[in-house]
C-alpha cells in the first residue's frame, strides 16, 4: 500500500475512541439522510409516475363534495377524451380499523381498460394467469356485481391473504348498510402495479354496487360518482381539455375543477404540508451538524499531528504530505461511517417497508441514493481533512517540531 | 568557501521576534567544518546552537549571511525545494527521538527512503541494512512504544543514515537517555563518523557526550567563543577561536 495511505489508515485505527465516535456520528447521519431521502423520493415517485394522458375532474368546491353520475356522458363527449370513469372513495376497513387499505368504487365497464399501462393483471378467475388474465378479469368484473380487483399486496400480506374467489367483508366508515353489516366483495382479479403511485394494497369495486344499494335503501348515502378519472389522447393539450370540461359544468349543478393526474397527486402531498421540503431540511440539518462535528474531530487530529508534520518535513517530505495525510484520514473516516450508514439503510429497507410500507410508499434505497451517500461522505471527509490540513502548509518545520503534538 | 570546509557559515545573523522584541540569536557568525568532521556544539540555552543546526539542515533560513553545505548554498535554495535537498543531504537525530508512534521501527526507517528513486525491494534492503548497523534487526517489527529510549534513538539514527546523507545533525541525541544508553548512542555516532565517514554536527549540554567529538565548538550569545580540537578524540589540540 502507498505510504501516505498506509500511514493515514494507521492514524484512523490508532485513536479508536475519537475516530470510532466520529464514524458512529457519520453512520447515523448517512442512515438518516438515506432514510429521509428515500421517503421524499417515494413521495416524488408517486407524483412523477402520474400519467400525462389522464385528467381528474373533481368538484370546484372541495374534494369531499362528490360529482353527480350524470356528468360522465358530457365528459365522454369532449374531444380527445378516450374514456372516463367515476372514482369514489369508500374508506372502509377489514375486520379491524387498523387493517386499513384504500378502496375505490369505479366503473365496471371502463376501469380495467383505463389502467392498461398502470397495472398488470396477474391472476384472474379460475386460476387464470398470463396474457388472458386481463380479459377474464374484465369480464368477471362486468358480470359479478360484488366483484373487486385487488393489488397483489393484499394477497401476499399474511394479515389479509385475499385470494381469487374469496368473499371479503369490508366494514364501512361512510356508507353504512341498513342492516348494520359489512359490504361483501368477491375477489375476481389481482394486479401488480406498474407505476409507483399505485399502491399494491388497494381495492377497486363496482360503483353501481354502491349506488344501487343506496338507491334501493340497503345502504345510506348519496348516489354519486365521486370524482372522474379521464383518459385523453396521447399528444393532446391536457390543459385545454381540462378548461373545456370545466366550462361545460360552469353553470352547475356542481362546478368542476379539472387537473392533470400529477397535479392531483401533488395536492395530496401538499395537503400534509410541504413534506419533501421538511424532510429534506431535517436531513440537511443533520448532515450539516455532523459536518461540523467531523471537522472538529479532524482539527483535533490535525493539532496532534503537528509534530509529525515537522518530523516529516525534516525528513524531506514537502508540507503538502501532512495535509494529504489528513485528507486521506478524513476521507477514510467519512467513507467508513458512510458505508456503515448505507449498509444500515439497505439492511433495514425490508423492515421499513414491512412496518411502514402503507405510510411510506415506494421506499427504496436505490443506486442513486447509494451514490449520493458515497458522494456526500466523500465530500464531508475531504472537506474536514482540508480544514485540518491546510494550516500545515503554513507551518515552518522548526515551528512544527517545537509543538507538543 | 575555504579549501576544506564542508559546512560553512559566513557572517550569519538570525533573530527571532518574541513578545514584540527582537532577540538576536546569531550575530555575524563564521563557522567552518571540514568533510568527515565530528563537531560538538556547546553553550548555554539561547546561545544559538539549535539555530545553527536548523540553518545547516535547511529547516530555517538566515536573516543575513550564507550557509553552505557540500558546496551548495543552502540559504539560497528556494523554500519549496528545501525538503528535497534535506532528503538527499541531511539526516536528523532529535533529542526526543521523534519516531512516528504508529509505525514500526522498520517502517520508521523506511520513511525517508520513500523519497528516493529506489525500488520497494531496494528500500527494504537499505532499511534492513540501517537497522543492522544500529544493531536492531531483531526489533524491526516493534513499534516505538515497545522499545526502550536507547533503542528508539538507535532507530532514529538508522532512519537518519538510511538514505546515506552527507551530514548527520544531532540535537541533544543523549539528552533523554540514561548514561548506559547515552554511551551506546555516542559509540554509534563515533562509528558512523569513523567507519562510514559521516560529517556529524551535534548539539549537546553534556561534556561527556562532547568528549566523543573531534571538535568542540562553544557558543555564547550568538558568537563562537571557542573552537577546540578534542585531544581525547583526535590526539591533537588547536588554539582558541
Amino acid at each position: 500500500m502507498n505510504f501516505p495511505v498506509r500511514l493515514a489508515f494507521r492514524h484512523v485505527f490508532s485513536n479508536k475512541t475519537r475516530n470510532g465516535l466520529t464514524i458512529l456520528a457519520i453512520t447515523i447521519a448517512v442512515f438518516l439522510l438515506c432514510f429521509l431521502l428515500a421517503v421524499v423520493r417515494g413521495i416524488d415517485a408517486g407524483v412523477r409516475s402520474a400519467s400525462s394522458t389522464r385528467l381528474v375532474t373533481q368538484s370546484a368546491v372541495s374534494l369531499f363534495v362528490t360529482l353527480p353520475m350524470s356528468y360522465r356522458p358530457k365528459i365522454d363527449a369532449q374531444e380527445a377524451v378516450t374514456v372516463a370513469s367515476e372514482f369514489r372513495w369508500f374508506g372502509g376497513y377489514y375486520q379491524d380499523p387498523s387493517n386499513f387499505f384504500p378502496q375505490f368504487a369505479v366503473n365496471k365497464d371502463r376501469f380495467v381498460d383505463m389502467y392498461v399501462k398502470d397495472f398488470e393483471i396477474i391472476e384472474g378467475p379460475n386460476g387464470i394467469t398470463g396474457p388472458g388474465a386481463r380479459d377474464a378479469v374484465k369480464k368477471a368484473f362486468a358480470t359479478e356485481k360484488r366483484a373487486a380487483i385487488i393489488g397483489m399486496g393484499l394477497r401476499d400480506d399474511e394479515k389479509y391473504n385475499f385470494q381469487i374467489g374469496d368473499t371479503v367483508p369490508i366494514i364501512p366508515a361512510i356508507y353504512q348498510r341498513a342492516d348494520g353489516g359489512a359490504w361483501d366483495y368477491v375477489i375476481v382479479g389481482i394486479f401488480k402495479p406498474l407505476k409507483a403511485r399505485i399502491p399494491d394494497k388497494i381495492m377497486y369495486f363496482r360503483s353501481d354496487y354502491l349506488n344501487d344499494s343506496i338507491e334501493s335503501g340497503e345502504a345510506f348515502g348519496e348516489v354519486a360518482a365521486g370524482v372522474y378519472y379521464v383518459n385523453i389522447d396521447q399528444g393532446s393539450q391536457a390543459e385545454m381539455i381540462a378548461t373545456s370540461i370545466d366550462q361545460d359544468f360552469l353553470n352547475g349543478p356542481q362546478r368542476t375543477q379539472t387537473v392533470t393526474e400529477a397535479a392531483f397527486a401533488s395536492f395530496f402531498v401538499s395537503a400534509i404540508g410541504n413534506l419533501p421540503l421538511f424532510l429534506g431540511t431535517v436531513g440537511g440539518a443533520v448532515l450539516f451538524s455532523i459536518f461540523f462535528s467531523v471537522v472538529n474531530a479532524m482539527l483535533i487530529a490535525g493539532r496532534q499531528r503537528l509534530k509529525e508534520a515537522g518530523i516529516l518535513q525534516a525528513l524531506g517530505f514537502p508540507p503538502i504530505t501532512s495535509c494529504l495525510l489528513l485528507i486521506i484520514e478524513g476521507l477514510a473516516v467519512a467513507l467508513i461511517g458512510g458505508a456503515l450508514g448505507l449498509a444500515l439503510a439497505i439492511s433495514t429497507q425490508d423492515l421499513v417497508v414491512l412496518n411502514f410500507g402503507d405510510s411510506i410508499r415506494n421506499y427504496e434505497i436505490d443506486s442513486g441514493l447509494i451514490l449520493l451517500a458515497i458522494g456526500t461522505s466523500s465530500v464531508l471527509g475531504i472537506t474536514a481533512g482540508l480544514c485540518a490540513g491546510i494550516p500545515f502548509l503554513r507551518y515552518r518545520p522548526t515551528e512544527a517540531l517545537r509543538s507538543l503534538g | 568557501m575555504s579549501q576544506d570546509s564542508y559546512i560553512q557559515l559566513k557572517s550569519v545573523s538570525k533573530k527571532y521576534s518574541r513578545g514584540g522584541e527582537d532577540l538576536i540569536v546569531l550575530d555575524q557568525l563564521d563557522l567552518n567544518i571540514p568533510d568527515g568532521d565530528y563537531a560538538a556544539l556547546m553553550g548555554p540555552s539561547g546561545s544559538g546552537k539549535t539555530t545553527i543546526l536548523n540553518l545547516v539542515g535547511g529547516l530555517d533560513v538566515p536573516d543575513s549571511g550564507t550557509v553552505t553545505v557540500a558546496e551548495t548554498e543552502v540559504s539560497s535554495i528556494p523554500t519549496r525545494q528545501l525538503p528535497a535537498w534535506r532528503a538527499r543531504h541531511v539526516g536528523f537525530v532529535f533529542q526526543s527521538f521523534n519516531l512516528l508512534p504508529v509505525l514500526t521501527a522498520h517502517e520508521n526507517v523506511m520513511l525517508p527512503l520513500q523519497l528516493t528513486p529506489l525500488s520497494a525491494a531496494e528500500r527494504k534492503k537499505q532499511a534492513d541494512f540501517a537497522l543492522e548497523i544500529v544493531g536492531l534487526s531483531d526489533r524491526a517489527g516493534h513499534r516505538p512504544s515497545q522499545l526502550s529510549g536507547g533503542q528508539e534513538q538507535r532507530v532514529a539514527i538508522a532512519r537518519a543514515i538510511a538514505t546515506d546523507p552527507d551530514v548527520i545533525i544531532a540535537d541533544e541525541p543523549t539528552g533523554d537517555l540514561d548514561r548506559n544508553s547515552a554511551d551506546e548512542i555516542l559509540e554509534l555516532l563515533n562509528r558512523l563518523n569513523e567507519e562510514l565517514g559521516k560529517t556529524i554536527l551535534m548539539v549537546t549540554h553534556d561534556p561527556a557526550a562532547a568528549s566523543n567529538a573531534r571538535r568542540i565548538l562553544k557558543l555564547d550569545k550568538g558568537h563562537l567563543v571557542s573552537d577546540e580540537i578534542n585531544r581525547q578524540a583526535s590526539g591533537q589540540t588547536q588554539g582558541e577561536a
